[in-house]
């Protein structure tokens, strides 16, 4: 159970609740019973149907009985039906689950039984386009998700499920306006990492696919990047994708590049952990990568502003002064 | 050192057997799908505890083989429910832990389980094919604990798992999902069972992890959300695992579990102040387990299991929890 508060009721409350509550118990019991006996019995008919209805609007987390559900969908009604017929019932079924999902966004039960709808959503026999009804559902799809992400931009449910419905049209939407959603997401809110994290999966693809110029693209990331440090350089979503667009520090002009740009944050925000944090990776990154091309006077200033910035982090930080310590035995030996 | 907040173990035990107790409930009705894990959750918790037979041990495994479904063979969450392969794997712990494996029937369960990995090496819940990386960790932990790892393709396994590896270090719940706490947890879970910890970035990923500690002490499951007791486990396992538990502070951390209890009726809630359940009991007893507390017995972080009885099936893996602290 998350996010129930604990409320301490006396026991003539608690036992008059009991008794209310009574009614309930007994019919949903007595459905639980009858739906569980009709499918040991493999009845597979529209009275078990509206059966699995009522069951599952009291408790949709009950997976038998989706299974059921299904298993009633196939095996007893669309075998009967036209595939119009057969597209009404899936549509009917997809719009039930709105209803649910409002109530329980997080139940994956209801997320599964949109997914095999979609699935066996059959081909269009009367249109030019056999594919009609089933593009038709998942653009539909793709609104409700993105309804589903406006009330709760970080359920990650509805990000995966996302993924999936882009994954699934089959008149795929362009990679680019997934960019853009993400610059949406993000700008409504920086801390938002979900969309950072999707933004640099879209780009991955954009930038192998040769669809977008890595290295000019790469660039206005780290402007964006760098107007959300310095709206709030205490957040890590920010700071984790700037992480991802250095890579593994292969580029040693880069790295001076961003070490003085967050230098030049750290001076502005003293205390900004992620500043110190980030200034100890990329100086360590340049250590490890491109000692080589390092003077030595270079590598022990290095060296010592690592040492001075851990130290400091001990001061900010304490909860994570191990692993601090540890870093600092890491760059004593470097 | 500081005095440690005590952990009220003779009410966390009442808390967890009043739970049978609660059938005129409606919640333990409308509850009934995760009945097989909500046992496998209040044993757990109580063999940490010390107090394994305060539950009734025959009744419990007679509970469980109700379950099995011999036609499918895989355990469903309660009798005449489906066979998925989460109450399929409790049921395995279950009767594990309990010394009563002869009555598993290893070649069909094995089957079932096999049955459910897809060409692309994930394992769907059930038939009906809902992937997930947690189906990969239940598969092979119950393979594992069958003793017929030899019969999965491992790398065809190990690959999925891959491909759901971020940036960050973490893991998704599929190829391109955002890393999270649970699937962190699965997924190196699941690479120790197979020996195969090469395929973490650990540093990257402890780094993550330790991140994950708030300043009230608590762990959050994702970079700027609320902490919540439940992720005191999958953070923890996970960092014994890569041997960096030291990494966080385990003193407000064991704090915060314990300001998370019901001091009046028992059982710990996900944060303070709210109404305790046995799926948070079991994984805030499983954190304090792993952070040393005093007075609890030692918990595998890999199978969520009692240490005692993965040791005796030799599948001891090399994690490190804190050393146990003297009250
Ligand atoms: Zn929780």
């Amino acid at each position: 159970m998350h996010g129930v508060q604990r409320v301490r009721y006396s026991r003539e409350v608690l036992e008059a609740r009991k008794q209310r509550e009574q009614a309930k118990l007994k019919e949903y019991l007595a459905l639980t019973e009858e739906v569980l006996a009709k499918k040991k019995s493999g009845e597979l008919n529209r009275e078990a149907f509206d059966l699995t209805t009522r069951v599952l609007r009291l408790n949709p987390e009950f997976y038998t009985v989706w299974n059921y559900r299904r298993n009633i969908l196939l095996h007893g009604i669309f075998p009967s039906s036209s595939p119009s017929e057969i597209n009404d019932l899936l549509s009917d079924d997809l719009s039930m689950t709105i209803a649910f999902l409002k109530q329980h966004p997080k139940v994956y039960w209801i997320w599964n039984h949109r997914r095999w709808c979609l699935e066996n959503v059959p081909d269009c026999p009367t249109d030019g386009d056999p594919h009609a009804w089933r593009q038709a559902n998942w653009n539909k799809e793709l609104f409700v998700v993105e309804k589903m992400l406006d009330a709760d931009a970080r359920n990650f449910l509805a990000w995966n499920y996302r993924r999936y419905v882009l994954a699934s049209m089959t008149l795929p939407r362009s990679e680019e306006s997934e960019l853009a959603y993400t610059t949406r997401k993000i700008e409504a809110n920086f801390s938002n990492f979900s969309a950072w994290h999707q933004r640099s999966k879209v780009l991955t693809s954009l930038w192998e696919s040769g669809n977008l110029d890595p290295v000019k693209s790469r660039e206005q990331e780290f402007d964006l990047v760098k107007n959300a440090m310095y709206t709030d350089p205490a957040d890590q979503s920010v700071w984790i994708y700037h992480a991802w667009l250095i890579g593994r520090g292969d580029d040693a002009g880069l790295l001076r590049r961003e070490i003085d740009a967050i230098q030049e944050l750290l001076d502005e925000q003293p205390d900004s952990k992620w500043c110190m944090e980030s200034l100890v990776r990329y100086k360590r990154l340049l250590l490890q990568n491109h000692t080589s091309i390092l003077e030595e006077k270079e590598r022990s200033e290095l060296r010592e502003e690592c040492l001075r910035l851990l130290s400091q982090l001990k001061e900010y930080d304490p909860q994570r002064r191990r692993r601090y310590d540890e870093l600092e035995e890491s760059v004593r030996n470097t | 050192m500081a005095t440690l907040p005590r952990l009220n173990i003779p009410l966390h035990v009442k808390y967890i057997q009043s739970l049978g107790e609660n059938k005129d409930d409606l919640v333990y009705h409308l509850t009934a799908h995760l009945r097989m894990n909500a046992i496998y959750w209040g044993l757990t918790a109580l063999c940490v505890m010390d107090h394994k037979d305060a539950l009734n041990r025959d009744e419990m495994i007679e509970f469980v083989m109700s379950c099995w479904d011999e036609e499918a063979g895989g355990f469903g969450a309660h009798p005449d429910h489906d066979p998925h392969i989460l109450p399929t794997l409790s049921a395995i712990q279950i009767l594990t832990i309990q010394g009563a494996r002869d009555r598993i029937n290893v070649p069909k369960v094995t089957n079932f389980i096999l049955s459910l990995q897809q060409p692309s090496g994930v394992f769907a819940g059930d038939v009906f094919g809902e992937i997930d990386t947690r189906f990969l960790f239940c598969a092979v932990l119950a393979l594992s604990l069958l003793g017929q790892l030899d019969q999965l393709d491992v790398e065809k396994t190990v690959s999925y798992i891959r491909r759901c590896r971020n940036f960050d270090g973490g893991f998704g719940a599929v190829i391109g999902a955002e890393s999270h706490a649970a699937q962190v947890f699965v997924c190196v879970g699941a690479l120790a069972v197979l020996d195969r910890l090469d395929e973490i970035d650990q540093e990257r990923l402890a780094f993550w992890l330790a991140e994950r500690q708030l300043p009230n002490g608590g762990l959050n499951g994702r970079p700027e959300k609320l902490e919540d007791v439940c992720y005191s486990f999958w953070v923890l396992s996970a960092l014994s695992i890569l041997k960096k538990v030291s990494w966080i502070d385990a003193d407000k951390l064991i704090e915060f579990i314990i300001s998370a209890e019901d001091p009046e009726g028992g059982g710990i809630a996900d944060r303070p102040g709210d109404q305790p359940d046995v799926f948070h009991t079991q994984f805030g007893v499983a954190g304090l387990s792993i952070l040393g507390y005093p007075g609890l017995l030692d918990l595998d972080p890999v199978y969520c299991m009692p240490a005692s009885v993965i040791e005796s099936l030799g599948l001891r893996k090399d994690w490190e929890a804190l050393p146990r602290r003297v009250a």
